[in-house]
């Protein structure tokens, strides 16, 4: 085992939170509070598990998990931004949904994988995870990182996200649509989460039952919001909660914790990396969009 | 080019306070019988009998109290704009105090003061647990739907470790949960066949509920979070402390949610056992549908309870295609909750489509 | 893209409407904002809108710039009936709008403040593509900006530059300026008049808001007065005095309007209200008050004359608590309350009429007795709510309050009536001091009257002192024992109300 064997064997989990933390950012940064996410994240894990069972090739669960998600950051965006609806509320009803659409789909698949297995004991699902597919799973999410970061403040698109998140009247008087902004925002976030959902399911823990991914969805919530949303810092925070993650058992082991003590470490963590970008100067060098989780609804009224 | 104009309405939309809820209880029944059968084959029929069944079955009373506890604390909370999702999280620190004085103290000698104990001490837990939250959003600035839902986890996971750990029971015949509370720490059914309530239950409901609306409707407290819940910049101006005020509002949710966590180790579930996640009857979630279709209005909070442990309980009588019923539940949380934050911008504006 | 409208000639059609609005009405709950107005706007000319508050000025280029939709009524540009519901529509069109408050987003660059309008580039276009395009532009029209500068960098006169490169990049052939030029310094102004000038030679046009009557004959072609929503007229300039004008604004009321000095107090020797060598940040970190030095007393009204804009809010809101006081002490009655909560300052017996009054004193989703009850210094512990529906009754017997009941959330209430239930609610808890911030903004003339009435009531019965900054000059005329002209973030003048020469107090405020 080499120097980089442990540093690569943290990649699939780390492409997974990043993947997400990176979408979510995105289509925060557009203004839409998104409360969804862990719904999302769960039902593209059950979607991506179950696409593999069915179709034998993770690279369609991937995209079929991708195109599901990019559908439902569409609605999100549709009904936030057209209706005078508050995103939380809105959001939450998505992550209800979701939770439950996804135990839906996921249920059957358990019961086709086993027949599957039964009639080709060889058929596995995920990707192989070998040293240099966990670089190229590095590599990629740094690649995805720096497009990130070029769309969002060279192009004029990453413009009219970022106006709308500010100020999504003034940015509509500018000549934003914010609608299309909104949808777009959205379509790109959200399939960046269902990929790295995929990620998780398929790369990461290839298991599958009714809880599987429930609350990691918070986890990349976390992590995004204490990298202050930017695509470069996220990196730096997915890693650090990727390899706590990764090696929680290891952890469990060497200080003699209780798996359930170890599994409420990544929350506990979650929850310490908020307050600390909260309280510390990154606040306000990285700030939330202004208008972030404001309801987007002109009232015509004098005074 | 289809536009569609929204315009807020001079005058609210007549009875919209009690056409909104039903319609979204209906359209979120259908919706759900809909995904249902397209992804799991559930026959719609089966479905709608099921429904009326929860509405009749007697085990749906228990639900019913459970919720209105729950309903009523969150109508607290989120009448301030506090938006509480971690009463399940609450509930279990209610569990873990409860469970406490139950199985490790010597109350359990004399089942009055072991009862008033544990639901201090249950409480208390909860009520902790809530004002963590809302200090965390009050004077950090975190979203308080973040961390009450990451708090609900680590509350999980915490009682699994106490369960698993130092909470293990003796006679648990390979099964991983504490022991059976001591008789006298349980609290005493109704003696009606098939009722799981208790008569601890009933007086506790009634008291929740009479505080709830003594809190909102007598205190100055009470009209601080209702204006909170509108236009915090104002009471900042009035001078009211804000932040004290939105983290006492959580702590208040979360003491009485705690409350339910008693109720249900006593009065129903005797013993604990792991993994509680897999365990919880999901109640922490769907008291929100609840609080949301009775329009934070106290005095619906009942009925609204009453038709969702109905609906609760449906799930469970379904128990479709291999799942355990809080899929279904969390299904029909989600689209009623839909439904209803949609259809509810029809009662303050009005929709015009303009071409 | 065309910078400057040319026709071939370099002479322009001196008779060609640009811009037709027919019949155009709009409602607003409680109100008729605009009433079938009929309006047009010529090639090459610079048109002054005129009018008082609530005249209908912003209501009719707010609807040409798609951000309101007209109830009834069309409008015609070029001669060709067009539906604006967007300021992109509005813009397509060649209409453009600048107001008082710059629409930029404050935490981009100028350059990507403007690349957002440009429609011919895509999504995928580089930001950089645009930058030398824009200062090409801002050459070409005489305006210099540095496309790379966050816009929360730049002062207020140049945002409004931003706003009107802006507009000419994205070819608009109307400008409306919605009161954009007020409070720029008189220099700046006439800059932008010779500007708006050239503008309108080269072919374009301008529609100009204004409630300056000199300033629109001045720098305009034509006038347009409005009045409560109607077309007063339209006159040429030449055609036309200052007096004409001021009594198409007013009618029959020019000569009943009595800026009748209301009868002084007696100011009492308690010093109420005592401001010293304070220093307070405004929003962007940049200091709004700069050393600041009041005295009030008991029983005095002092008013705070001054364009908005100069520091008085956040004057106000650091003596209420809500602002932080960077340097300086603030004392009420003797006690220092620098920085101290809101709560403390409220049970001093300070009333508090914000400069947001919605924002900042109401809570629209609650009933008045709700709004009443939410005081500290109303209601503590448990509530009576027999007592608090007595004091709301008093309330809107006095104010005339219309409202189905006390019960009635009141967001349902008009406009007006909010402001009173405001108004009539801190004139009841201001019992040693009253901060008022324009105290009678969107109240209808009565009960203007009967709140300016009620201050100098309190003041000399109840020995309230008063502080009162108010837009309107008028009332600081009308109701003040004391005059203060406060400028970029000083007092710059004091004088006392009896005296003051209203020349010289307008010259300080636009020094």
């Amino acid at each position: 085992m080499s120097w980089y064997t442990p540093i690569l064997a943290v990649a699939p989990a780390f492409i997974a939170y990043y993947l997400t933390a990176l979408g979510h950012g995105i289509f925060e940064k557009s203004g839409v509070l998104n409360l969804a996410i862990d719904g999302v994240f769960y039902l593209s894990v059950a979607v991506a598990y179950a696409m593999n069972v069915y179709s034998g090739s993770p690279w369609c669960a991937l995209a079929v998990a991708m195109i599901v998600a990019a559908c439902f950051g569409v609605l999100l965006a549709v009904l936030v931004t057209q209706f005078p609806i508050s995103h939380g509320a809105a959001g939450l009803s998505l992550m209800f949904l979701c939770y439950g659409i996804g135990a839906l789909i996921g249920t059957p698949a358990v019961f086709a994988l086993r027949w599957k297995k039964m009639e080709n004991p060889n058929f596995t699902i995920g990707f192989t995870t070998t040293p240099a597919a966990n670089a190229g799973m590095i590599a990629a999410s740094v690649i995805i990182g720096l497009l990130a970061l070029y769309m969002l403040n060279r192009t004029k698109l990453g413009v009219a996200i970022r106006a709308t998140g500010e100020n999504p009247h003034a940015a509509s008087a500018l000549g934003v649509n914010v609608l299309r902004i909104r949808c777009i925002a959205g379509a790109i976030g959200y399939a960046l989460i269902g990929a790295g959902a995929t990620f998780f399911e398929l790369a990461w823990l290839p298991t599958w039952q009714q809880l599987q991914g429930m609350g990691h969805g918070w986890i990349a919530f976390s992590i995004s919001l204490a990298a202050g949303r930017h695509p470069l810092l996220t990196l730096v925070t997915a890693g650090a909660f990727a390899t706590l993650l990764t090696y929680q058992y290891t952890l469990q082991a060497a200080y003699n914790l209780s798996p359930d003590v170890a599994k409420m470490i990544p929350f506990i963590a979650a929850i310490v990396a908020m307050v600390i970008f909260m309280v510390t100067p990154l606040k306000r060098r990285l700030s939330p969009p202004l208008s972030l989780g404001k309801i987007f609804f002109k009232e015509e009224r004098t005074l | 080019m289809v536009k569609v104009v929204v315009i807020r309405r001079v005058k609210p939309l007549p009875l919209g306070s009690v056409l909104i809820p039903a319609a979204s209880i209906i359209i979120g029944i259908l919706l759900s019988a809909l995904i249902l059968y397209v992804l799991a084959g559930t026959s719609p029929v089966l479905l709608f009998i099921n429904v009326g069944r929860g509405f009749v079955s007697i085990e749906t009373l228990r639900d019913f109290l459970m919720l209105t506890m729950l309903g009523a604390a969150l109508v607290i909370a989120f009448s301030g704009a506090v938006w509480n999702i971690g009463e399940e999280g609450q509930i279990t620190f209610g569990m873990i105090g409860a469970g406490y004085i139950a199985l490790f103290t010597a109350l359990s000698a004399s089942p009055a003061a072991a009862k008033v104990a544990m639901i201090v001490l249950a409480l208390i837990l909860g009520g902790i647990w809530g004002l963590l939250a809302g200090a965390l959003k009050a004077y950090v600035g975190i979203d308080e739907v973040a961390s009450t839902l990451i708090m609900n986890y680590i509350a999980y996971y915490f009682l699994d470790y106490l369960v698993r750990g130092p909470w293990m029971g003796k006679h648990t015949y390979g099964y991983i949960r504490t022991d059976l509370i001591p008789a006298t720490t349980q609290f005493t059914p109704i003696p009606v066949p098939g009722a799981t309530i208790t008569y601890e239950d009933i007086v506790l409901t009634v008291i929740v509920l009479a505080f709830s609306f003594f809190l909102l409707w007598k205190t100055a407290l009470g009209v601080r979070i209702k204006v909170l819940g509108s236009n915090p910049d104002a009471l900042r101006a009035a001078g009211v402390n804000v932040p004290m005020l939105i983290t006492i509002a959580l702590g208040i949710s979360g003491a009485l949610a705690g409350i339910v966590g008693a109720a249900q180790l006593a009065g129903y579930l005797h013993r604990i056992s792991y993994p509680i996640e897999s365990h919880t009857a999901n109640l922490g979630y769907t008291a929100i549908l609840v609080a949301w279709l009775a329009m934070l209005d106290l005095r619906a909070i009942p009925i609204a309870a009453y038709i969702i442990g109905s609906l609760d309980q449906a799930g469970r009588l379904l128990q479709t295609a291999g799942l355990g019923g809080i899929a279904v539940t969390n299904l029909f949380i989600g689209t009623t909750l839909l439904t209803f934050t949609v259809l509810r911008v029809f009662s303050e504006y009005s929709i015009r489509i303009i071409r | 893209m065309a910078i400057k409208p040319q026709t071939p000639s370099g002479v322009v059609p001196a008779s060609e409407t640009v811009l037709m609005v027919r019949g155009v009405t709009k409602r607003f709950p409680g109100v008729v904002a605009l009433d079938k107005v009929n309006f047009d706007l010529l090639r090459g000319e610079v048109h002054a809108l005129l009018g008082e508050n609530g005249a209908g000025k912003s209501t009719l280029v707010k609807i040409l710039y798609g951000i309101y939709s007209p109830d009834e009524g069309e409008i015609y540009v070029n001669g060709r009936k067009v539906t604006i519901s967007s300021p992109s529509d509005a813009l397509r069109n060649g209409l453009a709008l600048v107001s008082q408050s710059p629409q930029l987003i404050d935490r981009l660059t100028v350059a990507e403040n403007i690349i957002l309008g440009l429609g011919k580039y895509g999504l995928i276009s580089r930001v950089g593509m645009v930058k030398d395009f824009i200062i090409k532009a801002s050459e070409d029209v005489g305006i210099k900006v540095d496309p790379d500068v966050e816009v929360w960098k730049l002062s207020y006169t140049q945002k409004q530059l931003v706003e009107i490169l802006r507009a000419i990049i994205l070819g608009a052939k109307v400008l409306m300026l919605d009161e954009a030029i007020t409070f720029l310094p008189i220099r700046e102004k006439r800059r932008f008049y010779k500007f708006l000038r050239k503008f309108a030679d080269a072919g374009g046009s301008v529609i100009l808001i204004t409630h300056k009557i000199k300033e629109a004959l001045d720098v305009a072609d034509r006038i347009t007065v409005l009045r409560l929503g109607k077309v007063v007229g339209t006159v040429k300039k030449e055609e036309v005095t200052i007096d004409d004008v001021r009594r198409m604004m007013f009618a029959e009321r020019a000569s009943q309007i009595t800026y009748q000095r209301l009868p002084p107090s007696q100011p009492r020797e308690e010093i109420a209200l005592e401001v010293e060598k304070l220093w307070v940040k405004g929003d962007h970190g940049v200091f709004a008050v700069k050393g600041v030095n009041l005295k009030l007393r008991a029983g005095e009204v002092l008013g705070i004359a001054g364009i908005v804009g100069n520091g008085q809010k956040e004057l106000v809101q650091a003596i209420m608590g809500l602002r932080k006081c960077v340097r300086g002490r603030i004392r009420i009655y003797g006690r220092d309350v620098t920085n101290v909560p809101t709560a403390k300052i409220r049970e001093l017996g300070v009333g508090y009429i914000p400069d947001l009054p919605i924002r900042y004193g109401l809570s629209p989703d609650n009933n008045i007795e709700e709004n009443i009850a939410m005081l500290p210094v109303i209601a503590k512990g448990i509530i009576s709510w027999g007592r608090v529906r007595r004091l709301a009754r008093e309330l809107i017997e006095e104010f005339k309050i219309v409202t189905p009941s006390t019960k009635t959330p009141i967001k349902l209430l008009s406009g007006g009536n909010l402001m009173k239930v405001l108004v009539s609610r801190e004139l009841m808890i201001a019992t040693k001091l009253l901060i008022a911030y324009n105290p009678t903004r969107a109240l209808d003339e009565a009960t203007a009257i009967l709140v300016r009435r009620i201050i100098k009531e309190k003041a000399r019965s109840e020995g309230v002192a008063v502080l009162a900054v108010s837009e309107d000059l008028d009332e600081i005329f009308q109701i003040s024992d004391t005059i203060a002209v406060m400028n970029s973030g000083r007092i710059v003048g004091v004088f006392p109300g009896d005296k003051a020469d209203r020349d010289e107090v307008e010259k300080l405020m636009v020094m």
